[in-house]
C-alpha cells in the first residue's frame, strides 16, 4: 500500500482534493461555498484524469511537427474526457449561480439552513 | 442492417433537436412539436420493440461508423426499447394529464422553456437507456440531472426554488461518485464501451488483480446512483421537489427520471460488471438493507405527512426501496421482479399524482387533508382513479401493484438467507401502505365534506378525466396480463448478458 | 356466454350505476330497484347453483394462475345462506334506513358486497378466492361507517385494518403454497405432496398455521377477534346482520378452503397446528361467552356471541372428524339464520324504542309480543334446544368432539361447549324474561303496542321458520352432505 501511494501520489492528492470537495458540498450551509466545493470535486477528477493519461517523456497528442510515431504522444481519450466534463462542470455550477441568486433575492441570505426556517415560517 | 435500426438513434436526435428548436416557436406550436415528438419517439420505440421481439437478437448501433473499441456505440435490445416505449406513454399521459395545471402554475412566458425542457428529459432518458458508453452515459445524466431541475424550478415559488437547489446538490454529489468511479473503471479496463468493460473487468476478475480498485470504483458508481435515485437515507430532498412543482413534472419526476438512473444502473450491473461477478460483492447486501430501510421509513414518514401530495411522494421513497430490495436479493427473479416494478410504479405513481391535482383543486387549491374531505364527491372522476392508484399500491389483485408484489415475494422464497426479512418487511410495508393509502380514500369519500367548493363534472375536465382512465386503465393491463410483459423483461435481460 | 359470472358481475354492476349516479333517487325508486336487484340476484344464484355448469376459467393471471370459478357442495351451503340473509336484511333496511342519510350509499355497497360474496362462494381457487376476499373487506367497510360517526370511522378503520392484516398473513401463506404446488385449484383432500415430517412438510405446517391465524381473523378467532364486539354497534342493524351472519363466515369458508381443499386434512391430522388450532377455538368459545354475558348492551352482546358462535364451527373444521365437520357445516346454517334474526331484531328495538341496553328493555315483550317470540326462538335455538337448528349442529359436534382422534381435547372440548351453551342461555335469555315479566312494579298503563313496520317483522319472522326448519329437518342438509364429506375426509 505504501510504496503504491508514493508511486501514484497524483491520484492520492486527486482523491484527497475530491475527498474535501465532497464534503464541502455536503456538509456547508453557505450557498456559494458549496458551489466551491463542487468545483473542487469536478477538478478532482479532470486531475485524476489528467494524471491518468499522462505518460511521462511524450507530448500532447497534436500534430505540429509532422511526427506521426503514435510513441511520442500521450493517450488523447482522458483529455478528451477531460474537455467534456470542464463543459458539463460549467454548466451545472452556472445552473447553482442562478439557483443561489434566485434565493438570494427572495430570501436575503446564502444560508440554506436559514432559508429553510424562512420557508417554514413562510408555511406554504 | 435494417432501416428500423436507426431509431434508437432516431429517436434521440428528435428530441434533442425539437428542444432546440421550441425554443424559438411560439407557445402553442411549440406544445403541438412537443406532443408530437413524444408521439413519434414512442411511436419508434413500438415499431422497434416488435422489430426485435420478431428476430430476438438485441443489435449494436455505430454511431459515425467507428468500430469499438474506437466508437461510440448505442445498443437495443427487447428491455431497452420496452422501456423506452413505457416512458413515452408515461410522459405523454403526464404532460397531458397536467396542462391544465401547466397554465395557472408557470408564468405565460416560461411556458416554452418547459416544453424545451421536457424533450430534453426525453432525449437524455432514451439515452440512458440505448447507450452502450459509459461516459456518454455520465454527460447524459448530467443534462438528465439539469432538465429535471429545471422542471422543479419553473413553478417560481420559494419552495420549489429551495427544492431545486436541494436536489441539484444531491443529484451533483451523486454524479461526482459516480464520474469518479467511471474515471477508476476506466484507469482499470481502459476502455468506456460497456462490452468491452466487462470483458476486461473478467479478466481482472480471473487473473485476481486489482480487486480494490474494481470493488471502489463499483461502489462509487452504485452510491452515486442510488443517491440520485433517493434510495432512503439520501431522499431528504424528494418530497419538496415532488410536493411543490407543478403536477406533471411531479409524476414524471418521480415516474421517470429517478427510474431512468435505476435503469442505466441495471444495465452497469449486467453489462459493466456482469451479474455474477457483481451478486458475489457485497454491496448487494448492503443495497438490500438500504432498500428494506427505505420501505419502511418511507411509508412511516408517509404516515406522519398531512400534505397529500408529500404523501404521495414518501410514498415513492418506499417504492424505491421495493425496486433496490429486488436488485439485493441477487437472482434473476429478483431483478425481474424489481424491472416489473419499475413499469408497474411508473404507472401508478403518476396516476395518483395527476389524481391528486384534481382532488387538490376542488378543495380550494390546498393539499392540507382535513380540506380534501368529500373531495371524491366534488371530483368523481379523480376520486374513483385515487382509489384505483392507492388499491394498486395496496396490492389488491388485479391491479399491477399485487403482481409486483407476488413476483418480490415468489423471489424472495428462492433465497435462503434474505427470504425471511424480505417477507416481513414485505407484510410491514404493505400493511403501512394501506394505512395511509386507504386513510386518504376514506377521507375524501367521507360524507361532511365542505359544500362549499365547487364540483367538477367530465365536461369541465375532459382531457384529465381521459388521461385517468388511460392510467387506470395501464394499471389494469399490466396487473391482468402480466405474463407477456414479465416474458419480456426476462427475454430482455437475457439479451443484456 | 358466462352464466357462472352473471350472480357476481349483476349485483356489482347494479350496485356500481346506483353509487355513481350523480343524482339522488326519490326514496321509493330506489328501494324499488335496490329490492328487485336483491331478488334478480337470488334468483340468479339459485338458477346458476341449479342449472349453469360448474367451472369456468375466466382468464389466465400468470401462466399457471388462471381466474377460476367452481362450484361444489361447500359453495351450494354458503351461497343459499347468502342470498337468505343478504335479502332479508336487505328488505328489513328498506324500512331501518329510512332516517338514514346517504341511503344510496348503502345500497349501493350492499349490492356490491351482495356480489362479492357470491364470488367468493364460486371461486375455484385459492387466488381467486383471495382476490375476492380483500374485495370483501373493501365493499363491506363502508356499511360499517356508514353513519359516518367518529366512533362509526374508527369501528371502520378498525375493522378493515384486522382484516387487511390478517388477509396479507394468509397471502403470504398463499406465496409459500405457490412455490409448493402445480396449481392452487381447490381439490377435495388437498393437493400438497410433502409429508408431515419432511423438512418441506414442518415449514409448511408454520405455513398452514399462519394462513389459520391470517383468516381466522375474519372469523374473530382469538386473539384477532377484537375487532367484532368494534364493528357490530357501530354498523346500522341490517349491516350488522349481515356482518355477523354471512360476512365473517367468509373466514370459516376460506379455512374450510384451505385447510380441507388445499393442505388436506391428513397433512394436519395429529400436527401441532391442530392442537394450536383447538386449543385456540376453545379458548375464544369460551372467552366469547364470558364476555357476552358481561356486556350490558344488547348489540355488543350479540357481536361478543357472535365471537365464541363461529369458533363452535371452528372447532368443528378442527376437530377433522367427518361427524364434527358436518356439525361445523349445520352450525354455518343455523348460526347465519340465527345470528342474523337476532341482529334485526336487536334494530327493530333500537329503531322503535332507542334503548341499545339490556336492562333498559322491562317489558319489551309486552310493546313487541311477535317480535320478542322470534327471539325467544332463535336464543333457544343458539342455546341449542331441540327442535330449534341449533340442537342438530351442536349435537353433531358433540359427537365429533367425544369421537375425535385428538387426545385430550376429546374431553374438554364437548365440557366447554357445554358450559359455553350455559353461558349462552345466561346472556340470551334475561331479555325474554324481563321482557316478557317486567315485575311487579311495571307500569302496565303506560303500556302501548309498537310492533314495527311489516318490512321489518316478515324478515325476522321468515329467518326465525327457517331456522326452526332446520332443526325439524336436517336430514335434508346431512343426505345431501354426507357422501361428499366422506370424500374429504
Amino acid at each position: 500500500m505504501g510504496p503504491n501511494l508514493w508511486i501514484n501520489y497524483g491520484e492520492a492528492v486527486a482523491a484527497i482534493l475530491f475527498c474535501i470537495g465532497f464534503t464541502n458540498l455536503l456538509l456547508q450551509t453557505n450557498l456559494i461555498k458549496k458551489i466551491i466545493g463542487l468545483n473542487i470535486m469536478d477538478s478532482a477528477i479532470y486531475l485524476f484524469l489528467a494524471e491518468k493519461g499522462y505518460i511521462a517523456g511524450r507530448t500532447a497528442p497534436i500534430v505540429t511537427d509532422g511526427v506521426t510515431n503514435v510513441e511520442a504522444y500521450i493517450n488523447p481519450i482522458p483529455s478528451g474526457l477531460v474537455l467534456t466534463g470542464i463543459v458539463v462542470s460549467v454548466s451545472v455550477s452556472a445552473l447553482m449561480l442562478s439557483l443561489t441568486i434566485r434565493l438570494y433575492i427572495r430570501y436575503h441570505s446564502l444560508d440554506l439552513d436559514e432559508i429553510a426556517a424562512q420557508l417554514k415560517k413562510e408555511g406554504r | 442492417m435494417d432501416f428500423v435500426c436507426n431509431f434508437p438513434f432516431f429517436s434521440i436526435l428528435i428530441s434533442l433537436f425539437s428542444g432546440t428548436i421550441c425554443s424559438i416557436l411560439p407557445e402553442k406550436a411549440a406544445k403541438a412539436v412537443n406532443r408530437i415528438v413524444i408521439a413519434a419517439v414512442g411511436v419508434m420505440s413500438g415499431i422497434l420493440l416488435l422489430y426485435l421481439l420478431g428476430t430476438g437478437e438485441s443489435f449494436v448501433y455505430w454511431m459515425g461508423h467507428f468500430p469499438a473499441p474506437w466508437g461510440n456505440e448505442i445498443r437495443a435490445g427487447v428491455l431497452e426499447a420496452g422501456m423506452a416505449l413505457f416512458f413515452c406513454i408515461i410522459m405523454y399521459l403526464s404532460m397531458a394529464g397536467g396542462a391544465h395545471k401547466l397554465f395557472d402554475e408557470v408564468e405565460e412566458s416560461k411556458h416554452n422553456l418547459y416544453y424545451i425542457l421536457i424533450n430534453l428529459l426525453l432525449s437524455s432518458l432514451l439515452a440512458l437507456v440505448y447507450t452502450n458508453d459509459m461516459f456518454t452515459a455520465y454527460v447524459f445524466v448530467e443534462i438528465n440531472t439539469i432538465s429535471a431541475c429545471g422542471l422543479i424550478m419553473i413553478r417560481q415559488v420559494g419552495r420549489t426554488i429551495e427544492a431545486a437547489v436541494r436536489y441539484m446538490i444531491m443529484s451533483l454529489l451523486g454524479s461526482g461518485l459516480f464520474l469518479f468511479g467511471l474515471c477508476i473503471m476506466y484507469d482499470l479496463t481502459g476502455h468506456l464501451l460497456m462490452s468491452n468493460i466487462k470483458e476486461s473487468v473478467a479478466l481482472l476478475i480471473q487473473n485476481g488483480e486489482y480487486q480494490i480498485p474494481l470493488i471502489v470504483s463499483v461502489t462509487l458508481m452504485c452510491i452515486g446512483l442510488c443517491i440520485k435515485s433517493a434510495l432512503f437515507p439520501f431522499h431528504a430532498w424528494l418530497p419538496d421537489a415532488y410536493g411543490y412543482s407543478t403536477v406533471s413534472s411531479a409524476a414524471i419526476l418521480s415516474s421517470l427520471v429517478s427510474k431512468g438512473y435505476i435503469f442505466l444502473l441495471i444495465k452497469i450491473i449486467y453489462r459493466v460488471i456482469g451479474f455474477d461477478i457483481f451478486n458475489s460483492t457485497r454491496i448487494i447486501d448492503v443495497l438490500f438493507v438500504f432498500g428494506l430501510m427505505g420501505m419502511i421509513f418511507g411509508s412511516l414518514s408517509a404516515i406522519k405527512e398531512n400534505d397529500i401530495r408529500r404523501m404521495i411522494a414518501y410514498s415513492s421513497v418506499a417504492q424505491i426501496g421495493y425496486i433496490y430490495m429486488g436488485f439485493g436479493m441477487g437472482t434473476q427473479a429478483g431483478m425481474v421482479a424489481s424491472v416489473f416494478h419499475i413499469l408497474s410504479h411508473a404507472a401508478t405513481k403518476s396516476l395518483l399524482f395527476i389524481a391528486a391535482i384534481g382532488l387538490t383543486e376542488v378543495s380550494g387549491g390546498s393539499r392540507k387533508f382535513i380540506d380534501l374531505t368529500g373531495a371524491g364527491y366534488r371530483n368523481k372522476w379523480a376520486g374513483v382513479a385515487f382509489t384505483a392508484g392507492s388499491l394498486s399500491m395496496v396490492g389488491v389483485p388485479l391491479f399491477s401493484g399485487f403482481i409486483s408484489k407476488l413476483l418480490f415475494a415468489q423471489a424472495a422464497v428462492q433465497v435462503e438467507g434474505k427470504m425471511l426479512a424480505t417477507l416481513i418487511v414485505l407484510g410491514i410495508s404493505t400493511v403501512l401502505n394501506a394505512i395511509y393509502f386507504m386513510k386518504t380514500v376514506i377521507r375524501i369519500y367521507a360524507t361532511t365534506g365542505d359544500t362549499s367548493y365547487p364540483c367538477i363534472t367530465f365536461k369541465d375536465m375532459k382531457v384529465h378525466a381521459i388521461v385517468l382512465i388511460f392510467f387506470i386503465l395501464l394499471n389494469i393491463i399490466l396487473g391482468v396480463n402480466s405474463q407477456p410483459i414479465v416474458n419480456m423483461i426476462e427475454q430482455g435481460l437475457a439479451m443484456f448478458a | 356466454m358466462y352464466p357462472i359470472l352473471l350472480p357476481i358481475l349483476f349485483p356489482i354492476l347494479a350496485g356500481l350505476c346506483l353509487l355513481v349516479y350523480r343524482k339522488d333517487l326519490e326514496r321509493k325508486l330506489l328501494t324499488g330497484i335496490t329490492g328487485s336487484c336483491l331478488v334478480i340476484t337470488g334468483a340468479l344464484v339459485i338458477s346458476v347453483l341449479a342449472l349453469a355448469k360448474k367451472s369456468l376459467i375466466l382468464f389466465y393471471l400468470t401462466e399457471t394462475l388462471p381466474i377460476y370459478f367452481q362450484i361444489d357442495e361447500i359453495s351450494v351451503i354458503f351461497s343459499v345462506l347468502t342470498v337468505v340473509v343478504f335479502v332479508c336484511a336487505g328488505f328489513f333496511a328498506f324500512a331501518y334506513m329510512k332516517h338514514e342519510q346517504k341511503e344510496k350509499r348503502y345500497y349501493g355497497f350492499y349490492l356490491i358486497a351482495f356480489g362479492v360474496l357470491n364470488g367468493l362462494c364460486f371461486a375455484g381457487n385459492l387466488i381467486t378466492f383471495y382476490l375476492f376476499f380483500e374485495l370483501l373487506t373493501l365493499s363491506s367497510f363502508p356499511l360499517v361507517l356508514h353513519t359516518g360517526t367518529r366512533e362509526a370511522i374508527m369501528a371502520g378503520l378498525k375493522y378493515l385494518f384486522y382484516s387487511l392484516c390478517g388477509a396479507y398473513a394468509s397471502l403470504y401463506g398463499i406465496y409459500f403454497l405457490y412455490r409448493h404446488c402445480d396449481t392452487l385449484t381447490f381439490t377435495a383432500g388437498g393437493i400438497l405432496q410433502a409429508s408431515p415430517a419432511s423438512p418441506d412438510g414442518r415449514f409448511l405446517l408454520l405455513v398452514a398455521f399462519l394462513m389459520i391465524l391470517g383468516f381466522g381473523v375474519k372469523a374473530g378467532m382469538f386473539p384477532m377477534h377484537a375487532w367484532l364486539p368494534t364493528a357490530h354497534p357501530a354498523a346500522p342493524a341490517p349491516a350488522s346482520a349481515a356482518l355477523s351472519a354471512v360476512i365473517v363466515k367468509a373466514g370459516v369458508l376460506a379455512l374450510i378452503r384451505v385447510i380441507y381443499y388445499i393442505f388436506g386434512a391428513d397433512f394436519l391430522r395429529g400436527s401441532w397446528v391442530q392442537t394450536a388450532w383447538l386449543t385456540l377455538a376453545l379458548v375464544t368459545v369460551f372467552m366469547g361467552s364470558m364476555l357476552a354475558y358481561r356486556e350490558p348492551v344488547l348489540k355488543k352482546r350479540l357481536a361478543y356471541s357472535t365471537v365464541s358462535q363461529l369458533s363452535y364451527i371452528l372447532f368443528g373444521l378442527a376437530v377433522m372428524d367427518q361427524d364434527a365437520f358436518m356439525g361445523g357445516l349445520l352450525h354455518v346454517l343455523a348460526h347465519g339464520f340465527i345470528k342474523g334474526t337476532l341482529f334485526l331484531i336487536a334494530g327493530a328495538i333500537i329503531f322503535t324504542t332507542g334503548k341499545t341496553r339490556v336492562d333498559e328493555l322491562h317489558g319489551i315483550g309486552k310493546e313487541m309480543p311477535l317480535t320478542m317470540w322470534c327471539y325467544t326462538i332463535v336464543s333457544l335455538g343458539l342455546i341449542g334446544i331441540p327442535p330449534t337448528g341449533g340442537f342438530v349442529s351442536k349435537w353433531y359436534l358433540a359427537i365429533g368432539g367425544l369421537a375425535g382422534d385428538i387426545g385430550i381435547f376429546r374431553y374438554i372440548g364437548p365440557a366447554v361447549l357445554l358450559i359455553s351453551a350455559l353461558l349462552t342461555a345466561g346472556y340470551l335469555l334475561p331479555l325474554t324474561i324481563r321482557g316478557f315479566f317486567p315485575g311487579a312494579d311495571y307500569d302496565y298503563n303506560a303500556l302501548q303496542k309498537r310492533e314495527p313496520a311489516r318490512l321489518m317483522t316478515i324478515p325476522i319472522l321468515f329467518m326465525t321458520i327457517l331456522s326452526v326448519l332446520i332443526g325439524l329437518f336436517p336430514n335434508i342438509i346431512t343426505d345431501y352432505l354426507t357422501k361428499f364429506v366422506s370424500s374429504l375426509l
